[in-house]
């Protein structure tokens, strides 16, 4: 038993010994050139950080299960035995952020001159896609190792708390913004891929308890929408694990189809978004393709995210849909409380909390965009430079700005007599009119610096960069939530490579069959008629 | 069946099994999720804004 124990603890020991080797190698600076060349240079303190932090843990949790006999507690369940799988998957995280990524990049920009293009922005081969194909490939040839299996299993908890971040990075105005249309297009698309599914499960004659949980699979938000509706449709177990298996495999085909078509027919990050979040079914698949159209631009995204869970929202309405259907052949009905209140995804709840935090101004003032905001509020951080500021002076001085409004000129007088953008100083009690001031002044001041960019006026290149930098000091970004999103972005790619290694050829092919055909027509029309209504509803209306 | 790797020879309960999650149902994993996200919001707080 402790031989066992002991070589089950191997890998552990092995993978917190070589973290916390490599961060000692990091933090020598043995690596700089390596990291230059990669492109990789701001990420080295967080390197150093993160694999002190997880060897440490990682050598904590083998000493305890070397000294231990395993047991049954939550410890065991949860910590200490998909301690090692865990610490697998973090490994693997941070060979595609660190290592594999940067090299794709860097290899496909040498390939460029050569092929035309850049071979990682036509395949999305980003960090998303990598860690899924990591997982794929791992699972799917070598198998994952016995010691990583309970790791594996984290991987959905895990993307659960991405999605949950995520929501700190909403602000209610944006929702606002985009509400009318994502309800609008995703009620639509929810209970017409319902009635659908199940009018195809009708043709083709198929059991009413698969039809049903197929059709919810199909409609909804995959996998969570299956579980819920699974009891009451009465779907047994393999029919559930055929819905699962169908939308899996059809949402692994979207996930790498979807951003290849969104990039061909040159749609923008909302197009994309509002697409991604209607036509794709399950939440971290919608995720992926998003992230794998554009892995920068959180926008992308959170639009998708935005319409994605504008359709779970659809989840409650779709069960007692399905109820009410499934009721006619059955004769016993749940009630509401079992269908929509137990089986509404908690998850989801917190990312609408999160995002009710942020909106009321938690994280970045409530206006603030993907933790950006403006701030014309007296400070050192919002002035400019002394420097900038005599030589505005001494241009004003000698009337050498020339050709511009008298809104333009009392903008660029205000900014020398303040040091900053700003509303009125004897405003400043009124926050809106303040605000308000500050940013007529500011897009004066934008207006300046774009008719000397564009040689409608000649200005000295000193005073246009102070313009420029005087725009720049009063946008300001909520550490906060930069650093949230970073968490985010390791939850996602930790529970990306993690769902990689659950995707096996054999859950593949357990979606062949009659609810393999029906599951793709209904998702291909879905995404096929989306892809037009996006196209023609959301290019002009949203982006305002 | 290697010693060393999960293969596709497991039974069917503990492949699907393995396939979901650690916890015993989605509800659990749901609340532990939405606790740890709660304590990283809250460390991320601490840190960036509360004590900087």
């Amino acid at each position: 038993m402790s031989n066992n124990q002991n070589s089950s603890n191997m890998p552990l020991f092995l993978m917190s010994g070589l973290m916390i080797i490599y961060a000692f190698i990091v933090q020598s600076g043995a690596l700089e050139g390596l990291f230059k060349y990669l492109g990789i240079l701001k990420t080295t303190d967080v390197q150093v950080a993160m694999c002190f932090i997880a060897g440490t843990i990682g050598i904590i949790g083998a000493i305890i299960n070397s000294i231990r006999k395993p047991g049954n507690s939550i410890i065991d369940r949860f910590i200490l035995q998909p301690l090692p799988g865990i610490l697998f998957i973090i490994l693997l995280a941070m060979l595609t952020r660190w290592y594999l990524e940067p090299l794709v990049k860097h290899m496909s920009a040498s390939l460029q001159p050569v092929l035309g293009f850049k071979i990682y922005k036509v395949l999305n081969l980003n960090y998303v896609i990598l860690g899924l194909l990591i997982g794929v490939l791992i699972t799917n040839t070598y198998g994952i190792p016995k010691f990583a299996a309970s790791g594996v299993k984290c991987a959905r908890f895990v993307l659960k708390m991405g999605v949950i971040l995520l929501g700190a990075r909403y602000s209610f105005a944006e929702l606002a913004k985009l509400g009318v249309y994502s309800i609008f297009l995703v009620g639509t698309f929810v209970l017409g891929t319902v009635f659908f599914a199940l009018w195809l499960g009708n043709l083709f004659k198929q059991p009413k308890t698969m039809t049903g949980v197929l059709s919810a699979g199909m409609g909804v938000c995959g996998v969570s929408a299956t579980v819920a509706v699974a009891p009451v449709v009465k779907a047994r177990s393999e029919e559930m694990a055929y819905t699962i298996g169908t939308i899996l495999s059809f949402g692994i085909i979207c996930m790498f189809i979807f951003p290849t078509i969104g990039k061909l027919a040159g749609m923008n990050p909302v197009q994309f978004g509002a697409w991604a979040g209607t036509g794709i079914l399950n939440s971290a698949q919608v995720a992926a393709a998003a992230l794998a159209f554009n892995a920068v631009d959180i926008k992308t995204l959170k639009v998708a995210e935005i319409f994605n869970i504008t359709r779970v929202l659809f989840l409650p309405i779709i069960v007692l849909v399905l109820a009410t259907w499934f009721g006619k052949a059955t004769g016993k009905k749940l009630t509401f409380k079992e269908v929509v209140i137990d089986k509404f995804p908690i998850f989801i709840l917190g990312f609408l909390l999160l995002f009710a935090l942020s909106s009321m101004g938690l994280f970045a003032p409530a206006t603030h965009y993907k933790g950006k905001f403006i701030d014309f509020s007296y400070n050192d951080r919002s002035q400019i430079t002394a420097e900038e500021h005599e030589t505005l002076k001494t241009a004003l001085a000698n009337d050498s700005i020339k050709g511009l409004n008298e809104e333009q000129m009392e903008a660029i007088r205000h900014l020398v007599k303040k040091h900053q953008i700003s509303g009125n100083y004897e405003d400043r009690g009124d926050k809106q009119k303040f605000y308000k001031q500050g940013e007529k002044r500011m897009f004066a001041i934008e207006s300046v610096i774009a008719a000397a960019k564009g040689e409608k006026i000649v200005l000295d290149k000193e005073v246009v960069s102070a313009l420029k930098h005087s725009v720049k000091q009063v946008h300001k970004k909520s550490k906060t939530l930069s650093v949230l999103t970073d968490c985010m972005i390791w939850f996602f790619a930790f529970g990306l490579i993690g769902l990689g290694m659950q995707i096996t050829k054999k859950s593949i092919m357990q979606a062949g069959g009659m609810p393999l055909v029906i599951g793709f027509i209904a998702g291909v029309t879905k995404a096929t008629l989306s892809f037009f209504v996006v196209l023609w509803l959301v290019k002009d209306v949203v982006l305002k | 069946m290697s010693d060393k790797n999960i293969n596709d020879n497991e039974p069917q309960d503990e492949m699907e099994e393995r396939a979901l999650s650690v916890f015993s149902n989605e509800k659990n994993e749901d609340i532990t999720a939405l606790v740890f996200s709660l304590i990283t919001v809250f460390i991320v707080l601490l840190f960036t804004k509360w004590l900087a």
